[in-house]
């Protein structure tokens, strides 16, 4: 009878968890869904210019996010463009061509890497381009390259991981089978395992996306600003909607722009979610192990 | 009798392009021709007009691409002073060592008064200088003191790097000490925001930046109006200052001088600043 | 061994080494950063002083307790929490409950951490101040709540990990032996899996120590030593967000570096023994 009752208790308690957690996420989409809904159409993004004008004119938008949009696109585009090549040539490296001692310290190297706050690889890429700005040219300072570059630092960790435990996943029998019939190491690597791991490695890719497209406190310290407009240069400091979202939550000036937060906060909730379940979805079993980051 | 009415239309239609330049000739036309990004960091009251200014002018001419930045009065003078951006606000006068390290010139083109601001529902509306070091300080804690409710003083205060700090410290609180566990917001729309939203918060922001949402307090019987900034009665105020490090850029140059124009002079008196001249 | 080989084994080795040189640069960056601090004053005073700059204190010991106190607290909420959400993923709970449960847990490690402060500074904060009367309502509890719920989802998944990484004989003995599905889970997968757990907290303890936007937007950011979870305080992440404002000849500015270099260390000894222990696990269930 006591036996029963306690186990009554763990069970209830766990469910009270599942309450608490599912609680929270209710109350996070809730309020985003609630407060932003409402102000999510094409007025947001382009406010007083019409939407053929902003893509296609050129005319500069003033009342809306589409800056911001789009320099967290160029943002996105840049770290991904600079994390793809890096980070699977070393996944290929970890998984196929090191072993023993390397490999532990390498894997240590780069759990490390994943673990090192985003704050401080914001901060190490300021202090990057402000020895740029001294060495190279006055011209030069935190700037959307200086931003992207970070960001690549920041998920890279994903991106060799993911790639690792795809390629480390390729079964034996796959992975001999082109060898036997005469192939050599690179071919069979090019030709059969990493089309092999394709989904391991596309998760990666997007979970890459959606931190990058999410993260705050590394463009924070390099170089995003509260008005720049559509970026036309890669050396130009930008706008970004995490940004705009931290900015207006503290400093709001008029009804108008709070909205525009909520309609903000909203879009960057949906994208992200919806990086991530195609990540999911995607590779199914992929080990949280690689999704891990600070 | 026609060659002479051909000759009078050729001058009225001369006439009329002349006007017509003539009243084109506004503040924008310096930014005729000119190209390239401008970038602006620093002070948060300057924000507003910087906003507005580069909306005119990124309208009027979409070669000139100008960014603006938030960070405060000390950021501003560094930026500037390292070469990070083509002009630096700050809403202090720069150290006569600042000037001296980075080479520093000062455009001062508004005058901005910095007021003590309560939420609107706070019956509390005026202090003395004396009640006022009492509340920063902390040795004044509920409201009930000062004729308020029964409710415990919430004060908010800026960065070490900000210029309305820094006048604020020195003309309303004569250089007294600030409460060591006040919040700490780090730009004047961010004070807005949370004195707007709290029933028992005080902080201090720009005049510029006083609208409904926020009660200013008058200090020893004087508000802070936009006339009592300008007749100075009102004691605490200060200049709104963009720097330049050297000789301005010509597009930092057209920048500048629209400040002084009638145009941006305009903007100046809308957003709630008193524009000064050159 | 073939020239194509050769080669491919180059370049891949060399792309290698830069990635590996990233995390030693960025310690490096931080420490030569900092040096000017060093020079006058010293590690302990630094790392036990506070934080008046205008009287030439750069101590970082208010911004270092306020941090560790925020992450430990909130991994203290967040473990029987994330326990809880494990074990009814990992068997409690009828499929019906597991399946979306599951999905929507991994969801949740995609939703930003802005948005959580956002949510917080619109709801959370006003909710506090009107609760406990206390202050601005921003402070350490604000911040503590949508942190924990931020950490929650990695962790349970980290711990749905180590519950599955269990051996099945074991599972197979215990229920062989007449242990219902809760005394199993509590009496022998949680024991089993107890390395896992301890390496999925110790990530996400990390991870909590690391996180700047809800701290800065949610905590107050007063630079004083915290005396209680209702009161403003500043943690090292937000410390360095606020300060970077600062003259880059400065002694502040060095002193962001400082806190650079304590994060740093943090999260990688924290990532150190979770390999350690992920190693043992391994060795132990392999």
């Amino acid at each position: 009878m006591k036996r029963g009752c306690w186990e009554r208790a763990v069970r209830c308690g766990c469910y009270a968890a599942g309450f608490w957690v599912v609680s929270g996420a209710v109350a996070v989409v809730g309020f985003a869904v609630r407060q932003g809904a409402p102000h999510v159409t094409p007025k947001l993004l382009f406010g007083g210019v019409s939407a053929r004008e902003a893509l296609f004119g050129g005319a500069p938008v003033f009342d809306g996010l589409w800056p911001a949009v789009v320099g967290t696109f160029y943002l996105v585009a840049g770290a991904v463009a600079l994390a793809a090549p890096l980070g699977l040539a070393t996944g290929i490296y970890l998984a196929e061509f090191s072993r023993g001692r390397l490999k532990e310290v390498l894997t240590v190297f780069f759990d490390v890497l994943a673990g090192v706050p985003s704050v401080v690889v914001g901060l190490f890429g300021f202090s990057v381009s402000l020895l740029l700005h001294k060495m190279v040219s006055p011209r030069l300072g935190p700037c959307l390259l200086v931003a992207a570059f970070s960001l690549m630092i920041l998920v890279l960790p994903y991106v060799i991981r993911a790639t690792q435990s795809a390629l480390e996943g390729v079964p034996q029998e796959v992975r001999i089978t082109a060898l036997s019939l005469g192939a050599d190491p690179v071919q069979n690597l090019a030709w059969v395992l990493i089309p092999h791991s394709f989904r391991g490695i596309a998760s990666g890719l997007l979970l890459a996306v959606g931190r990058c497209a999410e993260d705050t406190a590394v463009i924070l310290l390099t170089g995003v600003v509260v008005t720049a407009g559509v970026p036309r240069s890669l050396l130009d400091p930008f706008e970004a909607l995490p940004f705009y979202i931290y900015y207006v939550s503290t400093q709001y000036a008029s009804p108008e722009e709070l909205e525009r937060g909520f309609g903000a906060a909203l879009i960057l909730l949906g994208v992200s979610v919806s990086l991530f379940a195609v990540a999911y979805a995607v590779r199914r079993a992929v080990g949280h192990w690689a999704l891990y980051r600070a | 009798m026609i060659r002479q009415r051909g000759a009078w239309l050729f001058l009225v239609i001369i006439c009329v392009l002349a006007m017509s330049t003539g009243v084109r000739a506004d503040g924008y036309d310096a930014f005729k021709g000119l190209e390239g990004t401008l970038k602006i960091s620093g002070g948060t009251a300057h924000i507003p007009v910087m906003q507005e200014l580069a909306r005119e002018i990124m309208t009027r001419y979409p070669a000139v691409r100008i960014t603006i930045a938030g960070g405060g009065s000390g950021v501003g003078i560094k930026q500037v002073g390292e070469g990070l951006v083509d002009i630096g606000n700050s809403g202090r006068r720069p150290t006569d060592e600042e000037i001296a390290t980075y080479d520093l010139r000062l455009h001062r083109w508004a005058v901005d008064g910095v007021a003590a601001v309560v939420h609107p529902q706070n019956p509390v509306r005026a202090l003395t200088s004396r009640q006022l070091q009492d509340v920063f300080a902390g040795r004044v804690r509920n409201w009930k003191e000062l004729g308020g409710p029964d409710q415990a003083i919430h004060v908010f205060t800026r960065d070490e790097a900000s210029g309305t700090r820094n006048v604020f410290w020195k003309k309303a609180l004569g250089k007294g000490t600030i409460r060591k566990d006040a919040d700490v917001v780090p730009s004047n729309g961010a004070m807005k925001t949370a004195v707007a939203t709290d029933p028992a918060a005080i902080g201090y922001m720009s005049v510029g930046y006083v609208d409904e949402t926020v009660q200013a307090v008058a200090l020893d019987g004087v508000d802070p109006s936009v006339e009592n900034v300008r007749s100075g009665r009102y004691p605490v105020a200060r200049g709104l200052y963009s720097n330049t490090k050297g000789k301005p850029s010509a597009l930092a140059q057209a920048f500048l001088d629209l400040l002084f124009a009638p145009e941006g002079r305009a903007i100046i008196a809308a957003k709630g600043y008193i524009p000064a001249d050159k | 061994m073939t020239r194509r080989e050769r080669l491919t084994r180059k370049i891949l080795g060399a792309a290698t080494l830069c990635a590996a040189a990233l995390p030693l640069s960025i310690l490096i960056f931080m420490v030569v950063l900092a040096r000017p601090l060093f020079s006058s004053f010293s590690v302990t005073d630094l790392l036990t002083g506070t934080w008046e700059p205008l009287q030439g204190r750069y101590g970082i010991l208010p911004m270092m307790t306020a941090s560790l106190l925020l992450a430990l607290a909130s991994l203290a909420v967040a473990f029987p929490v994330s326990l809880g959400c494990a074990g009814l993923i990992f068997g409690l709970a009828p499929p019906v409950v597991t399946v979306p449960l599951r999905r929507l847990v991994q969801l949740m490690t995609g939703f930003p951490t802005v948005v959580y402060g956002f949510v917080g500074v619109f709801v959370l904060v006003p909710a506090v101040r009107d609760l406990f009367q206390a202050g601005s309502g921003r402070c350490l509890l604000s911040a503590l709540v949508p942190l924990s719920l931020m950490i929650t989802p990695t962790m349970t998944l980290f711990f749905s990990d180590a519950f599955a990484a269990v051996p099945r004989p074991i599972l197979l003995a215990a229920t062989a032996s007449g242990a219902d599905p809760v005394q199993r889970f509590v009496w022998v997968v949680i024991p089993s899996a107890r390395r896992g757990l301890a390496a999925g907290m110790v990530l996400s303890f990390g991870r909590a120590v690391g996180d700047t936007l809800i701290a800065l937007m949610l905590a107050g950011n007063a630079a004083r030593m915290p005396s209680g979870f209702l009161e403003s305080s500043r943690t090292l992440t937000a410390h360095v967000a606020l300060v970077i404002a600062a003259d880059f000849q400065s002694l502040e500015f060095a002193s962001i570096f400082v806190c650079g270099m304590v994060l740093y260390v943090l999260t990688s000894c924290a990532a150190l023994c979770a390999w350690r222990m992920r190693a043992a696990a391994e060795r132990y269930s392999g």
